[in-house]
């Protein structure tokens, strides 16, 4: 009986050491994840900021009173977009 | 004359005996707790009219052919029903808190100590005569320390399902019990100064971190630790169909029609297990008494690791927030933000809190899984 509680008591012992052990280990190696990873995720994708829509809507109905639809001056802006960006940067 | 004696020994009254009618009374209590002290109602009402549905003597509940028996072995025994209730938790949680301050990692790590420290007590206890526990029931009533009602059900379903009725119990009962419990254990081991200690306000969070952020504790679970897959993989399914954005009428479903559902199934299938034979007994008292060990354990060495890192640190950590590594989200979290306001009544620690909070749970999970990797097979 002795013997056998010891034996138990050796058991639970080595089960609490190793079990605290990977629990720190494990969210350890947690924390790296997020301090690297994800923290370099976060810089190269930031959120984006939300523009209020009001703005745009009210400019694609004043061009769709002029005759233009909304995907040309989608497709216009943008390229304007990508020229000017383009044109800063060889700047 | 002998169909009279035949209907008087159909009643109820002629077939009660005496643990029937202590459990019913048992059932009865937990039905007080949960409508007149609001102890967590959700899952307390459910479990004690199961105890009381299973009580009854003659309807058969909880045999071959009862209702409740067939709950409990499509749902607790598969330990389906423990894992629902996971993935509806995984998305209803914000990792947010705890991806701005990653350190608070570590508080919910050593608040698990609180399970491991039980692991003896319970071994402990076989010094009593009339209790007898494997290392395998041990691991199961420790697992009440990590204050996560799921995975404590879901490990007792695995390694100890004759005690699963007396670990539900203490388990809720310890989880309402938080705002008592804890407190005195926060103030008596910090100083007034450390209890007013202000942190630094959080930075926000990028939505492509908390997308990431449950695949990546998935992969680490298969490389680590396969046998918490069950748990972690479930929280990271429910966490990822919040965060993801794309499937929010799945991610609704989990967080309140699911969660419901499963909730009444998983308190009636866990009631079904309070029968006289399985919690009338010495054992009992054990489990409710390690439960609490365990609790204030996990709350003193989270509050005592936060002490020591608030040294280590260059930011300021209030102490109180280790309290929160034992989950019980969000009701511990709660807590040390409560005992910070009335240290300092402009200290709102709620959201710091959140970070060990939830680290917690995924410890728990962590715990859960080493228990059953070393002792379940």
């Amino acid at each position: 009986m002795m013997d056998n509680m010891q034996q138990q008591f050796i058991e639970a012992g080595t089960l609490m050491l190793a079990g605290m052990v990977f629990v720190f280990a494990f969210l350890g190696v947690l924390i790296v994840f997020i301090n690297t990873v994800l923290a370099k995720l976060s810089v190269k994708f930031p959120d984006p900021i939300v523009v209020p829509h009001s703005r745009p809507n009210k400019k694609s109905k004043s061009t769709t009173n002029g005759d233009i639809s909304p995907a040309v001056v989608a497709a216009i802006s943008g390229a304007v977009k990508r020229y000017r960006s383009q044109h800063g940067q060889d700047k | 004359m002998d169909s009279l004696i035949k209907l008087w020994l159909s009643t109820g009254l002629a077939n009660f005996e005496l643990g029937q009618i202590v459990m019913m009374l048992v059932g009865w209590g937990l039905l007080y707790l949960a409508i007149a002290r609001n102890f967590e109602p959700l899952l307390l009402l459910p479990m004690g009219f199961g105890a009381i549905l299973t009580n009854i003597p003659i309807a058969g509940f909880s045999e071959v052919g009862g209702l409740l028996h067939y709950i409990y072995y499509a749902g607790i025994d598969t330990g389906i029903f423990p894992l629902i209730i996971f993935m509806g938790v995984g998305a209803m949680t914000d990792f947010g808190a705890l991806i701005a301050n990653p350190k608070t990692l570590l508080l919910g790590a050593a608040a698990q100590f609180g399970i491991f420290a039980t692991l003896f007590g319970a071994i402990a206890l076989n010094y009593v005569p009339g209790i007898e526990f494997t290392l395998k029931d041990a691991s199961a009533i420790a697992i009440i320390g990590g204050a996560d009602g799921p995975t404590a059900i879901f490990l007792a379903s695995k390694l100890a399902p004759e005690l699963l009725g007396a670990i539900a119990v203490a388990a809720y009962s310890y989880m309402a019990l938080v705002p008592i419990i804890q407190p005195p254990i926060m103030r008596a081991l910090t100083t007034e100064e450390e209890r007013k200690i202000e942190m630094k306000q959080l930075r926000p969070v990028t939505k492509i971190e908390k997308i990431i952020f449950p695949l990546g504790v998935l992969m680490m679970t298969i490389f680590f630790l396969p046998s918490a897959t069950p748990l972690v993989g479930m929280f990271c399914l429910g966490n990822l169909m919040r965060e993801s954005g794309v499937v929010d009428r799945l991610s609704t479903t989990a967080q309140n029609e699911l969660i419901n559902i499963t909730t009444i199934f998983l308190g009636l299938g866990v009631g079904s297990k309070l029968s006289a034979e399985a919690f009338l007994n010495v054992e009992t008292l054990g489990i409710l008494g390690l439960g609490a060990v365990a609790f204030s354990i996990g709350t003193a060495s989270g509050v005592l690791m936060a002490k020591t890192m608030n040294k280590l640190s260059k930011d300021p950590i209030n102490p109180l927030i280790g309290a929160a590594g034992v989950s019980a989200v969000p009701m511990a979290a709660r807590v040390a933000n409560k005992v910070g306001l009335e240290a300092n009544p402009h200290n709102f620690l709620l959201m710091h809190a959140m970070g060990p909070n939830v680290a917690g749970v995924l410890g728990s999970a962590v715990a859960a899984g080493i228990l059953l990797a070393l002792v379940g097979s």
